[in-house]
């Protein structure tokens, strides 16, 4: 049982008086000691990690954005997709590292404040919080498409169009479900996994030998960069809110079994896996109609190419699994912003009110309703594009800050920190990780980018104003 | 006397599970580990809970550390947050290498016990039980074995006399032991029904088969139906960390 010992001490108090709780004194593969005699039970195993890296990103990448990216970049989108793939792939290792050095809850915020101080730290952490909840409401939105598909499925009419009510209401149920506490919660998210990852791959194999000829049609053809070479990295930035799991793993690595051996696999195994299935995905539904009609499609295009391939059972089939897929990426993201809630108040940085349990259900009432009071006004906008966006800079600006973090740590080398899974190639990667982050911000829309900076600035005054006096940085 | 044997007390500390009367006067001849723990929802970080009740429990678990003190025992205690409470028990078991977990209920003096035998196999933690908590209590021990069909009584009989010789090892009064075989029975309604006319159970914990995935731990059940403390024997650890 490797023990590691955690040596940070958190100081200083934040306007309402209160100070950051104490670090624990040793961490295990199956525990957080504190104390010697109180500990935190470590009970998400790798399949678990896993579930809840892929989990969050496949609903979105798949689901939501394959008609959106292929108007804006043709078939090119499939590069866009291997591209935030491969900026993710750089960010999770470094994230690894840091993860299993320090394994506690809260993820790329923790890492963030105790590498580089608590400003830094306030300003991901706050960011991060608001981030997840720009995620979810995107989430959601595209959940209220795909339940308006299935009522155009079912040839009801409405005068109105339903998304944003339908995204309200799930928004509402989802809220009120995760307070009342479902038990298994994690084994439910296992299953939900499986079952999508199921459906996908049957249908992405007869998608790609029906587009590469096998059974007759052969339609590859349509030129790559139909839309020219510029569109592909705005898409990649459009569409990296598609691989924003694998730092929500980060945020409960304090309930990781063997952290050492199971972040680095989940963070890394989920962005591989769905990496894969996006391009192929990209790949088989731009084959199937063309940038352009798919493009036509908007925010449920998938349905249409499965009805395509499959008929009326291939639409069906698709319709269920957009449904869970979207539900289970909102469900993630809200679990992870009341986490990041924790981890903040557990730091002063927020009201230690905020992550109070409730008695009756064991939940913490006021962080999941902080987390979807918002989420609800977010989906009333209804913009899909804006939200994604959004909810990318503000994660960008963490993974950049995170492999700022690791060459940070590595350079200065204190005592406390030593990880047991270390990046290949250091400082190439975490220094074209970072570059590839920040650069990506970039190609994104200056609405998206200003919003963005708003947050990040607001964070930064409400730190001054409340925890001005909270030290979180470790020693060197 | 031997070394004291140590026996793993769980008590869901913050839902009002406390130490049943009795039970301190049980152990007060074993080494006592008092695992206070608290199941929380998947929703809901761990270190949320400690944040918020690690007083409360720690406060109660102190209190009830010097009940067992008072009696007698040793006592070291945890306290543990968690989403799955059976693996923090196994856990616990694991890391303070102990050699039973009782399931507590309440108890008065106890005048006999039974001990139900299963075969050969860990006969010796079970002798380390029984002898570490009953063997200088003076309590009438009765080793309890159901026979199976294809079971000659020379078997049996070879397995309790066994025990019982292991028992005098380790002190404990050869005239308040006896033995005592059935045959033709379900074991677990036998050690059921048998268990009424006595004021405790040691048993030992059954490998995991199909059956005990759907109806439970044999030990479970016994203890479901028995109204006194049922003390489960471990099997040896198996040392290998699979997951």
């Amino acid at each position: 049982m490797a023990e590691q010992p955690v040596d940070v001490e958190p100081r200083g108090q934040n306007a309402a008086g209160e100070v950051p709780v104490a670090e624990p004194e040793s961490v295990t593969e199956d525990a957080t000691v504190h104390d010697d005699e109180v500990e935190l039970e470590r009970t998400i195993g790798l399949v678990g990690g896993l579930a809840i890296g892929i989990g969050t990103m496949i609903g979105a990448g798949i689901f939501v954005f394959p008609g959106l990216a292929a108007s804006n970049a043709g078939l090119a989108a499939t590069l866009s997709f291997a591209i935030g793939g491969l900026i993710a792939l750089l960010v999770a290792l470094p994230a690894s590292e840091l993860a299993t050095a320090m394994p506690r809850s809260g993820g790329g915020y923790y890492f963030v404040s105790r590498g580089m101080g608590t400003a830094y730290g306030a300003i991901v952490g706050l960011g991060l919080w608001l981030g997840l909840m720009f995620a979810s409401a995107f989430y959601l939105v595209g959940l209220g498409h795909y339940a308006s598909a299935v009522f155009a499925e079912l040839g009801v009419g409405l005068p109105f169009s339903p998304v944003v009510g339908i995204g309200l209401l799930f928004g509402v149920a989802l809220t009120a479900l995760s307070i009342a506490g479902t038990e298994n919660t994690a084994r439910i998210q296992n299953a939900v996994v499986a079952v999508l990852l199921l459906v996908l791959t049957g249908f992405l194999s007869y998608g790609v030998l029906d587009a590469v000829g096998v059974f007759g049609r052969g339609s590859v053809p349509e030129q790559f960069f139909s839309r020219g070479y510029f569109p592909v990295l705005t898409t990649a930035a459009l569409v990296f809110t598609s691989y924003l799991g694998f730092a929500q793993v980060a945020t409960v690595a304090g309930e990781i079994k063997r952290p050492g051996r199971n972040l680095p696999l989940a963070m890394v195994g989920s962005v591989l896996v769905v990496t894969v299935f996006y391009v192929v995905t990209i790949f088989v539904a731009t084959s199937a109609f063309g940038a352009d009609r798919l493009g036509q499609f908007g925010e449920t295009a998938m349905v249409e190419v499965a009805r395509d391939f499959l008929g009326v059972p291939g639409a069906v089939a698709i319709l269920g699994a957009g449904l869970l897929a979207t539900f289970s990426s909102a469900n993630a993201s809200i679990l992870s912003a009341s986490r990041t809630v924790y981890a903040l108040s557990r730091d002063a940085l927020l009201p230690r009110r905020a992550s109070e349990i409730n008695l009756r259900y064991g939940t913490p009432h006021v962080a999941l309703l902080a987390a979807g009071g918002p989420i609800l006004v977010l989906v009333a906008t209804g913009q899909v594009e804006l939200l994604a966006e959004v909810a990318s800079f503000l994660h960008l600006v963490m993974y950049g800050l995170l492999c700022v973090v690791l060459i940070v740590l590595r350079r200065r080398n204190p005592e406390w920190y030593s990880p047991s899974y270390r990046v290949p190639g250091y400082p190439v990667v975490p220094a074209v990780g970072a570059l590839a982050s920040f650069g990506l911000i970039a190609f994104m829309q200056p609405g998206s980018i200003a919003i963005g900076v708003v947050v990040m600035i607001a964070s930064y005054v409400w730190y001054r104003y409340y925890a001005g006096d909270v030290t979180l940085m470790g020693d060197v | 006397m031997t070394d004291r044997p140590s026996v793993l007390v769980p008590i869901r500390v913050l839902e009002g599970e406390s130490i049943p009367e009795g039970v301190p006067e049980l152990l007060a001849t074993a080494h006592v580990v008092l695992l206070g723990y608290h199941v929380v929802p998947d929703q809901t970080a761990t270190g949320q809970a400690q944040m918020q009740f690690e007083d409360r429990a720690t406060d109660r678990l102190d209190e009830y550390e010097t009940i067992f003190e008072d009696a007698g025992a040793t006592v070291e205690h945890r306290l543990v947050f968690t989403h799955d409470g059976q693996k923090t028990i196994d856990r616990t078991i694991t890391e303070h290498d102990c050699l039973a977990v009782l399931v507590p209920n309440a108890t008065g003096p106890v005048d006999d016990v039974l001990v139900a035998v299963r075969g050969a196999v860990g006969i010796d933690r079970l002798a380390r039980v029984v002898a570490g908590v009953f063997g200088g209590t003076g309590a009438s021990v009765t080793l309890y074995h159901v026979a199976e069909a294809d079971e000659s009584d020379e078997d049996v009989g070879m397995v309790l006399d066994g025990l019982a010789d292991r028992l005098a090892d380790l002190g404990v009064d050869a005239s308040t032991v006896e033995t005592r075989v059935e045959r033709d029975r379900d074991p677990l309604d036998a050690i059921a029904d048998a268990a009424d006319a006595f004021d405790a159970v040691v048993m030992g914990e059954t490998d995991p088969s199909l059956a005990t995935f759907v109806f439970g731990m044999p030990a479970d059940q016994v203890a479901d139906r028995f109204l006194g403390p049922v003390l489960v024997v471990q099997r040896e650890p198996a040392r290998d960390a699979a997951e």
